[in-house]
């Protein structure tokens, strides 16, 4: 299988101090990877150096064989087009509409007209088994639950490659924190997509995941399957397994 | 001797951070003037701007000159009677707002008003990651969010100095017809009489710059706002209270070069 991602020898550091070192990891295409590791690992660092937003002090970082590193601004954008993302919090825009907010990506690269705009949004969110009454309201008007939903419906308005979700299921009970997975699920088999889910929740990563891999002590210091972690040596692995029940991943 | 280092050491790192801060905010405006000729241009978003800033901002710039020119009016005549030169109020009440009051009242107002409303809106999508997720949708920050702001800061206070220049003659005619029982025709004359194009194109340019400087530093302050509510309340306040005494000090600056 074709490899999407490749990272290699990432190293960011914030001054003198040194977040992420030695980070080599990739994603093959249609593969779902889980990132655990515990607050302040730096998760969200790599998760921000792989869509842009920082650029790592040395090392690699190919989207389908394309370096990103040190590339110009503009093919750099044209390349994270290939991505959807999901941020913790939503971060949908206050100002816009639900559909409006869906189609942002879509309505920037190529004017759409506001029926056209609509029905495209009402599909997304049809396939992702959403409300069509949502679509007029703001995200204010809805609860965080469907927020989260309707963040997963704008990374996957373009059809990306890469979906990144940053805790998609963090302050959620667990119910909609399943309906969650399912979507995320769901979004991935839709589009074809490769997915990168940070994550704390185990029981996600037990529905979601085809790989695992744990960012400890600044790398990544373990890598496999869910299955694999069950009789994994690594004493963090064995934490993390011991807050959930170990039957998520027989 | 430790308290006296540490103390010096103090002074010494906000010396150097308030230097850095300064070099950041002209970083910043470069790049938000760059910004502005490149395409594509908001132009419904710079439309929403103008309208927010220029129309909704008429009503408290209008009170705010209306009063001041009442009470321009009503503090000259009180002074000026000792001198028996009580028919210098139309005159000194218009080249006052004119040139001074008018401008520095519009701008203060639309600080407080505009100033952090742009601060606060920047900040908060700032903080909810709103302002990452539009650079991972394809769409640029400073273009999006801080141009259209720009340009319509620019564009909207020489026609609100203009308007608060009008509505502040008109309270200083108010007093001086009503109050102090001076001849309408007579005052009318002496105001239209004394106008001068160097007043109106000075009050312009001080607008103008009044406006560059309320966008600039709350969106400055907006977009560098740290974690939280607190970030959110810091960058709020500190874009009025900054913006404030830069259009203070403009406005010595640009009368200095008129009139210096």
């Amino acid at each position: 299988m074709k490899t999407i991602l490749d990272i290699k020898n990432l190293r960011k550091t914030f001054g003198n101090n040194v977040i992420l070192e030695n980070i080599n990891f990739n994603l093959l295409e249609g593969e779902s990877l889980a990132i655990i590791g515990a607050s302040g690992s730096g998760k969200s660092v790599l998760l921000k150096n792989i869509i842009g937003l920082l650029d790592p002090d040395t090392g690699s970082i190919k989207i389908n064989s394309t370096e990103m590193v040190n590339l110009p601004r503009k093919d750099k954008e044209n390349l994270l087009l290939q991505l959807g993302i999901t941020f913790q919090h939503g971060a949908l825009f206050d100002s816009l509409r639900i559909w409006e907010n869906i189609i942002f990506k879509i309505q920037n690269q190529q004017k759409i007209s506001k029926v056209n705009g609509r029905k495209l949004a009402l599909s997304i969110i049809e396939r992702l088994s959403l409300k069509p009454e949502i679509l007029d309201l703001f995200p204010s008007e809805i609860s965080g639950g469907m927020q989260k939903r309707v963040a997963i419906a704008r990374a996957i308005c373009g059809n990306p490659k890469i979906l990144l979700f940053d805790e998609p299921t963090s302050g959620l009970d667990p119910v909609t924190g399943s309906v969650i997975d399912k979507l995320i699920i769901s979004a991935v088999k839709t589009i074809g997509a490769s997915a990168i889910t940070i994550t704390h929740d185990m029981a996600s990563v037990s529905r979601i995941a085809d790989k695992v891999i744990l960012i400890d002590n600044k790398t990544v210091s373990w890598s496999g399957t869910p299955k694999e972690m069950m009789t994994s040596n690594n004493l963090k692995i064995k934490e993390f397994i011991k807050t959930t029940n170990p039957k998520l991943f027989a | 001797m430790k308290v006296i280092i540490n103390i010096i050491g103090s002074i010494g790192h906000k010396s150097l951070k308030f230097i850095a801060n300064i070099g950041n905010f002209f970083l910043f405006c470069l790049s938000a003037i760059s910004w502005i000729f490149r395409p594509p241009w908001y132009f419904k978003k710079i439309i929403f701007q103008v309208i927010d800033i220029g129309y909704f901002s008429l009503p408290v710039v209008g009170l705010t000159t209306f009063f001041s020119g009442m009470v321009l009016a009503l503090q000259t005549y009180n002074g000026f009677t000792e001198f028996n030169s009580e028919s210098t109020v139309a005159r000194v009440v218009l080249t006052s707002i004119t040139r001074e009051l008018g401008p520095v009242l519009t701008g203060l107002m639309v600080a407080g008003r505009i100033g952090a409303k742009m601060a606060a809106e920047i900040a908060t999508m700032r903080v909810t990651e709103q302002i990452d997720a539009l650079s991972t949708l394809g769409t640029r920050p400073m273009q999006y969010l801080i141009a259209p702001k720009i340009i319509a800061s620019v564009l909207c206070l020489p026609f609100l100095v203009f308007i608060g220049n009008t509505i502040g003659i008109l309270g200083g005619y108010t007093i001086a017809i009503f109050k102090l029982d001076f001849n309408p025709d007579l005052y009318l004359y002496a105001t239209i009489d004394n106008l001068q194009w160097i007043d109106l194109i000075q009050g312009s340019v001080k607008a103008a710059t009044f406006g560059l400087i309320i966008s600039m530093v709350s969106c400055y302050f907006g977009f560098n706002a740290s974690k939280g509510a607190e970030g959110v309340g810091y960058a709020t306040t500190a874009s009025v209270v900054v913006s404030s005494v830069m259009i203070l000090t403009s406005t010595y600056v640009i009368t200095a070069m008129f009139f210096g």
